[in-house]
This record gives C-alpha cells, structure tokens and sequence, in this order.
C-alpha cells in the first residue's frame, strides 16, 4: 500500500484526528475522501502513507475512529483494510 | 471620541483582528467544500478557532464549539432545541429579549425568578424556590442593562439537583469572567463574538453540552446524500456558508483574551466602573452600583431633569458613546423599576484609558 486513508464523520473530525497524529509525530493530512469511498455522500479522511497500525491504534484508543479504512495499492485503487 | 458602548458592540479591538478579517477575505475560501488550498486554509482557521474557544470556555472537544451569526441566533438554536408550546421554563429577571422572544414565540410557560437587582442571596432563593417541576431554566450570566453578575454556578447546581437543562447567556460575561460549560454542566452557553470577545460583528458562539436541534437546514459540507442534517456536531447545527473572515477575526480577539487573561480584564474594566462612580459622586446623577464584586464593567444612570434618550443624545454631540433606553431588555428594567424611564449605560474595555473615563463623567456631569 502506498497509501491510507481513514475515513472521518466530518471535516472537523477529520482535523482532530490529524492534529493527534501530528502530535505523535504520525504526518497526516486532511483530504476529501474520493467518490465511491464514502456511502452518504461527500466526505473526509485524514491520508497517512506510514505508521498505519499505530495511527489507527491511537485514533482508537482516543474515541476518533468510527469510519472506514482503506489503502491504495500499486495500481491506484483503494481497497478497504478491515482492522 | 469617547466609546463606553461595549456591551452592545467592542468597537476598541486589538487592531491584529482587523489584520486577521482582511487576511481571510484576501486567502480563504469556504471549509468542507474542497481540498485545494484556500479552502483548507478556511477549514484550519475556523478548526483553530474552535480548539481556542474550547479551551478558552473547558468545553471537552472542539466540535462542540458551534459558530452562529451572534448570541440571539446561538439562544434560539439553544431554546427552540430543549422548549416547545407550555414548556415549563425558569428565567431570571433579568433576561434580554433574545431569551424572552423565542420563548414567546414557542408558547413556553414562562416564570420569572430572582428580580432583586444585586442581590444573589433573593436570586438564588428564588430559582430554588421555582425550580422544582420546571423542565427548563434560562439564566443570563451578567443583565446587560446592569452589569449585576448573576449566580449562575449556583444556580446551575440547583438545576442539577432538580433535573432541570440549563442554557447560560454569556453574552455579557464572555471573554470577562470565568465561563466554565464543563462546571456548569450547561445543555447550552450561548454568546457573541463581538463583544469581550473583540471579533467582528455576525460572529457567535453556541458551546454545547448536548447534540441540540437544527433551526437552519441546508448544506453541511458532510454527508450530502440523506435528506437530513447530520447527527454529529458542530455539522448538525452549522448549515450554509461559514463567516470565516469573522472567524478568523474572532480567533485573533480569543488569543488576545487568552493572552491577557479574564481575570485581568475584569480587574480593568471594575477599576473604570469605580473611577466612574467616583467622578459622578454627588452629581445628582442615580447611579445603578452595586457590591464590588456583584458588578461587571457595565453601569446604568439616570439623569433626575433629562429624559435618556436626550441624554444620550447630548452626550454623542460631546463626543461620548453610550446607549440609552431599554437595551433589548424590558424583563431586567421591569425587575429594576425602571420600565417606564429606561436608563443610559455606560459600559467599559480594557482599550479605554482613565483619562477618557474622567473626561465622559466631565461631560455626564455638565448634563443637568
């Protein structure tokens, strides 16, 4: 995978989620999550290329991850990461 | 000039918030409607100013920091969440119109506590008193006409003990005295942006202690398939277009709160309300004092020969800013006994100095 993404409920939650990663030294980024990955409509997602299993490990423990995951292989295409 | 109009508008603001509205309205454009980069701007901005007033007010996380147009638009989506036709409401005395109205309109059956103005002890008695079987309490933090603090953490204790939901007006409070959500375990804080805030006017602040109810449907930036507003905050209360230049400037005056600290704005503007009184001591003036520690940087007089509005009229051709008259609050000057006078307010900010305070009471002096 070359890269993740995490999807988020809302932009702003998708902002606190990066922040926190940030803090831990996790660079991520905030994104609009492509069309097709979300189900309600627009959405947001917060993209990470490294430390997947710790972000999400630390999103979890801190009540932040309630969206699905993917990860985007050689080919270009996302493929969702059941965790 | 001299502006002593704080309460309604701070027109003295630190001058990095003009620096920071003109920045937003050059650089961003609108959060949550793309990822290119004056959007994501927009979208840190209006984020760091959530994080700001979360921390500035000890509300737990950023997305209960709702933004509005000002306090009015932050107590209807409060009110008209928790009140409906005969909902049995509690409010103080003291209530601007921005309470009172929506209640009205909503058929809510209103009673009124605590009218005795600077007096806690009969406040606090009162809400006692009326709180059993109430299903909601509204309680301004400081009456806008008077400056009195209210007892609000105590009274949001008796709201506890009963099961009551409380919704707090900070709007005269905000950015000058301890506002706590997590202490007062409020359902809703309201307040604007534009006063002890010092952000621009069409800003406000709705902190939420629960989801609450929408009173603006539309788009939300997020979950733009289903026909309804999300369930999640701030998206479910914050549909349309952000004012982010506004937001941009409120978090320029939320720093320089944070930065001078309430605690020291308070001491400023108590230091111009006792300069005032003493200035106008034995002027023929009726002052609206209070114990020291009962009243904000907010004063009410009336002249004993002028009318208030005249008054007030003849202060703005001396160059003096105040405002006259009911101040959008009929319910605070019926519990004062002044309903059928009105009063002038003067009220103060840390931007003004002793000098221009003397010089008002100068011309306050000369009026009769």
């Amino acid at each position: 995978m070359n890269q993740y993404l995490i999807m988020c409920r809302s932009l702003t939650y998708a902002q606190r989620s990066a922040r926190l990663l940030e803090r831990s030294g996790i660079t991520a980024t905030v994104v609009k999550a492509p069309q097709g990955l979300s189900t309600s409509g627009c959405g947001y997602a917060v993209a990470l290329r490294k430390r997947f299993d710790e972000a999400v490990s630390l999103l979890k423990k801190n009540n932040l991850l309630d969206g699905r995951l993917f990860g985007r292989g050689e080919d270009g295409e996302y493929r969702e990461v059941r965790r | 000039m001299i502006y002593l109009d704080s309460a309604a508008t701070s027109l003295l603001k630190p001058p990095e918030v003009r620096r920071a509205v003109s920045e937003a309205m050059r650089s961003m454009a609108s959060p949550g409607r793309g990822s290119y980069p004056p959007a994501m701007r927009a979208a840190e901005t209006v984020y760091d100013c959530r994080a700001a007033a979360a921390e500035l007010f000890h509300v737990p996380e950023p997305e209960q920091v709702v933004f509005t147009m000002n306090a009015t638009h932050a107590l209807n989506i409060a009110i008209q969440s928790l009140a409906g036709p005969g909902t049995k409401t509690v409010i103080s005395g003291f209530e601007h119109n921005s309470v009172t109205r929506p209640l009205t309109a909503l058929g809510a059956r209103v009673r009124v506590a605590g009218t005795r103005l600077f007096d806690r002890e009969a406040v606090l008695r009162d809400f006692e008193e009326q709180l059993p079987g109430a299903e909601l309490a509204v309680c301004t933090h400081v009456s806008n006409v008077f400056g009195f603090i209210l007892p609000v953490y105590e009274i949001a204790a008796l709201c506890r003990k009963y099961g009551v939901p409380l919704i707090v007006d900070a709007s005269q409070s905000a950015g000058i005295l301890e506002v706590d959500l997590q202490r007062l375990g409020a359902a809703f804080v309201a307040m604007p942006g534009h006063k002890g805030l010092f952000g621009p006017q069409g800003t406000g602040i709705l902190l939420c202690g629960q989801a609450g109810k929408p009173l603006l449907h539309g788009g939300s930036g997020s979950d733009s398939i289903p026909q309804h507003m999300p369930d999640y905050l701030p998206d479910r209360l914050e549909a349309g277009t952000q004012n982010v230049c506004g937001i941009a400037g409120l978090l320029a005056g939320l720093r320089y709160v944070q930065r001078k600290g309430t605690s020291a704005i308070l001491r400023q503007e108590r230091e111009l309300l006792r300069l005032t009184r003493q200035e106008l001591e034995g002027s023929g003036l009726e002052l609206f004092a209070g114990p020291e520690d009962c009243q904000c940087g907010v004063l009410s007089l009336r002249c004993p020969r002028t009318d208030c509005e005249t008054a007030a009229a003849r202060l703005a051709e001396r160059g003096v800013c105040v405002r006259s008259g009911m101040h959008c609050a009929p319910t605070a000057h019926r519990s004062a006994g002044t309903l059928e006078t009105g009063t002038v307010r003067l009220s103060f900010s840390p931007f003004l100095s002793a000098g221009q305070v003397k010089r008002a009471c100068g011309v306050l002096r000369s009026l009769d």
